[in-house]
């Protein structure tokens, strides 16, 4: 069969950066094949050549050939492309919220689409259009895809039925409702949904999904992937699915493309590849994700003594943003309680509280009611913490682009906190540096600024300049998910080394559960504002109690061995079957 | 209900801006040497018992903030009192100024946003070094030439030169030389706007649905980039009313500008103070409208 997208040695450069080189892949007609790689190494690029959708400055090489069934696609060429996206080729982002238009309704954003379908000629005609005549040279190239979305011309009543057939398709319940709202009235998985509806209007021969899940909650992932699956068998397009995780394009792929630094370096059926990774790069990718499906098994932290923090009844409101409106509870009543040297993770989704939680323990922010002791004080009514209690909690957070001053070199960055906590003294440089090689950094790192480091890199100064002070409690909010997933690895595996080593006590937030779990000793699961249930890491994943934890477990992908070494099997794999 | 009472608050922010604006004229006026009799006095020949006498038939001699308290009574139930030089009430001699003013003002704001808007749009939706410098060129125009000068250029060259004036008539190269004076001052700000506003992630999503280059230009990138449109259109409003002031002087239009003008040279209060309150409420009425505009257009913030 000819394959519907045929890609030959294409290359990419941006500013004289080649950011992809020599890709060759083809997909068939209704068949999915993924990318897979991480940040930088030019997947997405690679998904906006073939749309032509390029930023600005970027060029093909002149010897890449990319063929659209049988056709020769020329993405630089805005003209010849735009016939083509939205009929015949159609694609979704990663952002859905940003993606969609804020000022339009959803019908009104899928009435676009459906309104240029037609005839390609016909279609500019009832456009906003007066630079009719310069179009005139696209319109004869036009000709050669004219058979893509030549059938069907809708009137409005027929795009008002469409619409709602859409909406219906992508599963979305009451369609009529959805139709009339704003984005922003949306949550985050409706906007995907929506997203796709558009995506599927003229039934594209291949859909483009780049990074469709990586903005959703893990439950919602689980959600739009199983609905892009299906989809996909119902409607027979072929697939082109970015990704930066393993397991979704296990679940999802019949094909898989690995790609690092912009180059292919595995190309072949996704059970073979996932099973059986043949270059480095794959393996380190692979192992990753098997690493994280066996966390190392620590003995029980003995919590007979004075917990390090202590949390009871918390409650925190966030002002009203309206005069008259009403205060919103981000924190209802929340309880619990750090041992020395335990960690603690909290897990939930986005806007489940568990960053408030973060910034009340630690003093950066004032409850509405409850209590907080940190280290034996209470510190629920205190305006600021003092020195000594400052010196024993530190916190790091999500985002080490923010984190660091650009303006200050490591050095000084790792000064500061020195000062600040009165601990400077005439060995500062030594401690500063002893503290780089502990986290895997050294003294030739010193005089760097934050832009001349990796996110990975980054990160570790923000922990070396954490534990400078020696604390007690660090508390980690959300500290890998800006990282890809093989430095992830890296840094909470190193965390883990540190702590074994001081013997701290953490508290560990983040939505992933896996990682959550490979650092925790204990799990608590925060849904809305509360706490609805706390206990030992391993009993928490592998038999949740809480009807809303065992979504959250079910949503959770599996370890890709099994699931490719099943075939491609069930996308819900209970977790409890691959430990140990 | 939230919508209708952030707009009345803006309203009311707005008023109050107003007041200020009126109570800072009345003391400023107050503060410049000499007051309406020592300029009556010095056309006529006043004696100093005359120019007393004068005074206090006035209301001059008492406190000024008596004098402000009184005039705002009197302002409130309508009546802005009569002007001290032309002995004619200034509520009838604003009525006939303010059409004049208020076609100029409106006629040259529209056309110099939309002629900018235009500009920078399609800028946006086909790129090319012709229109980046047609912009350059508008926007080089009004920072280099004051609207005096090309008024009077335009003088030269439309009723001199080409004899046309009387044809045309009236408003319209009055319209012309302000409006080009606006569209310069905002294209370029609007352009740069337009240019960010399609590196925006819905953007791409709208040419990943392949639409034309004029229809995401007009749908999507320039709703994007509506707070800066108004804020934009805000600060030309804000320059209308001295922009129209030259023009009116120049090209002898019985405008507010001019009665303005007058009054002031002349000390006439009543006038200064009724024409600052009228422009001032315009200016207030304006951006009142301005904000619901914004809120009309962002459904995020209904």
């Amino acid at each position: 069969m000819r394959p519907i997208l045929d890609i030959a040695d294409l290359g990419i450069a941006i500013a004289g950066r080649r950011v992809v080189r020599d890709l060759s892949f083809s997909i068939a007609p209704g068949e999915t094949m993924a990318l897979i790689g991480e940040s930088g190494s030019g997947k997405s690029m690679t998904a906006a050549a073939i749309m032509g959708l390029l930023p600005p400055g970027a060029r093909i090489a002149e010897r890449s050939r990319l063929r659209f069934d049988g056709l020769p696609l020329r993405p630089e060429d805005d003209a010849a492309m735009r016939p083509l996206r939205g009929r015949a080729m159609s694609m979704v982002f990663q952002d859905p919220m940003s993606c969609l238009n804020p000022f339009m309704t959803v019908a009104g954003q899928i009435d676009e689409a459906l309104q240029r379908l037609g005839t390609g000629n016909r279609a500019f005609s009832s456009e906003v259009d007066t630079g009719s005549r310069e179009e005139n040279p696209s319109k004869q190239r036009d000709g050669e895809f004219s058979r893509f979305g030549e059938t069907r011309k809708y009137s409005s009543g027929q795009r008002r039925a469409r619409i709602l057939e859409l909406l219906a398709l992508v599963e979305l319940p009451d369609p009529a409702a959805i139709a009339r709202r704003y984005p922003h009235e949306l949550s985050g998985g409706q906007q995907q949904r929506v997203m796709l509806a558009m995506a599927l209007a003229a039934e594209p021969r291949l859909l483009i999904a780049d990074e469709p899940t990586s903005a959703l909650d893990a439950t919602v992932q689980a959600e739009i992937l199983r609905l892009l699956k299906n989809l996909q068998r119902r409607l027979g397009n072929a697939l082109l699915f970015i990704t930066h995780d393993l397991a979704a394009a296990a679940e999802l792929a019949h094909r898989i493309v690995v790609m690092q630094a912009g180059r292919a370096v595995e190309y072949g059926p996704a059970a073979i590849v996932l099973a059986d990774p043949r270059e480095d790069y794959t393996r380190k990718l692979v192992s990753t994700r098997r690493m994280l499906a066996a966390p190392p098994q620590t003995p029980p932290v003995a919590r007979a003594s004075e917990p390090v923090l202590r949390i009871e009844e918390l409650v925190h409101d966030y002002p009203a943003r309206r005069i008259l409106g009403r205060p919103f509870r981000s924190l209802h009543g929340v309880s619990l309680a750090i041992a020395p040297g335990e960690t603690l993770g909290i897990v939930g989704e986005s806007g489940s509280g568990k960053s408030t939680l973060a910034r009340l323990a630690i003093g950066l922010a004032r409850p509405g009611g409850g209590e907080i002791t940190l280290f034996g004080t209470s510190i629920a009514r205190m305006a600021r913490l003092d020195r000594a209690l400052r010196r024993r909690c530190q916190i790091i957070f999500q985002n080490p682009y923010g984190a660091l001053n650009p303006r200050l070199s490591v050095e000084a960055a790792m000064r500061e906190p020195l000062e600040l906590l009165g601990l400077s003294n005439r060995d500062d440089r030594r401690r500063i540096e002893a503290a780089l090689v502990d986290v895997g950094l050294g003294g030739d790192h010193l005089a760097r600024y934050p832009h001349q480091l990796s996110g990975g890199q980054r990160q570790r100064v923000c922990i070396a300049r954490a534990l400078l002070s020696e604390p007690e409690l660090l508390i980690c909010d959300e500290i890998v998910s800006a990282l890809d997933a093989t430095v992830q690895m890296q840094v909470i595996a190193m965390l883990k080394a540190l702590q074994a080593k001081r013997g701290f006590a953490m508290m560990f937030v983040g939505h992933d559960i896996e990682i959550v779990r490979w650092v925790s000793d204990r799990i608590a699961v925060m849904h809305r504002g509360r706490i609805v249930e706390q206990g030992p890491a391993t009993a928490i994943v592998t038999a949740p109690q809480d009807p809303y934890t065992q979504t959250l477990m079910a949503a959770m992908p599996g370890s890709i061995g099994s699931a490719t070494a099943a075939g491609r099997g069930e996308w819900r794999t209970p977790f409890k079957e691959h430990v140990g | 209900m939230t919508r209708i009472l952030a707009i009345l608050a803006s309203l009311l922010r707005g008023l109050l801006q107003a007041a200020f604006i009126v109570m800072l004229t009345f003391f400023l006026c107050r503060v410049m040497p000499g007051d309406v009799v020592d300029v009556l006095g010095l056309e006529g020949g006043l004696s100093a018992e005359q120019q007393a006498e004068m005074r206090h038939s006035l209301g001059l001699d008492q406190p000024l903030p008596l004098q402000l308290v009184n005039w705002v009574g009197h302002a409130l139930a309508g009546d802005f009192g009569r002007s001290i030089r032309f002995d004619r009430p200034v509520g009838e001699m604003l009525g006939t100024a303010l059409p004049v003013t208020a076609k100029l003002a409106a006629l040259s704001f529209c056309f110099g946003v939309a002629l900018a808007l235009l500009l920078a749009v399609a800028a946006t939706a086909r790129p090319s070094r012709w229109l980046d410098a047609a912009i350059d060129v508008v926007n080089t125009w009004s920072i280099a030439v004051p609207t005096f000068c090309a008024g009077v250029a335009a003088i030269l060259v439309f009723s001199i030169w080409l004899g046309w004036l009387p044809v045309i008539g009236g408003l319209l190269v009055p319209v012309l030389v302000i409006g080009l004076d606006n569209a310069g001052q905002i294209v370029k700000s609007l352009r740069e706007e337009l240019r960010e506003a399609v590196m925006l992630p819905h953007v791409r999503t709208a040419r990943a649905k392949g639409l034309s280059p004029w229809r995401i230009a007009f749908a999507h990138v320039l709703p994007a980039a509506m707070p800066v449109v108004l804020a934009l259109s805000g600060l030309v409003l804000g320059g209308l009313v001295a922009g129209s002031l030259t023009m009116e002087v120049l090209f002898g239009l019985p405008g507010l500008g001019s009665l303005t003008l007058n009054a002031i040279h002349g000390r006439d209060y009543p006038i200064i103070l009724a024409a600052v309150t009228l422009i001032a409420l315009a200016l207030v009425a304006i951006n009142t409208v301005v904000d619901m505009l914004h809120r009309l257009i962002d459904p995020r913030l209904s």
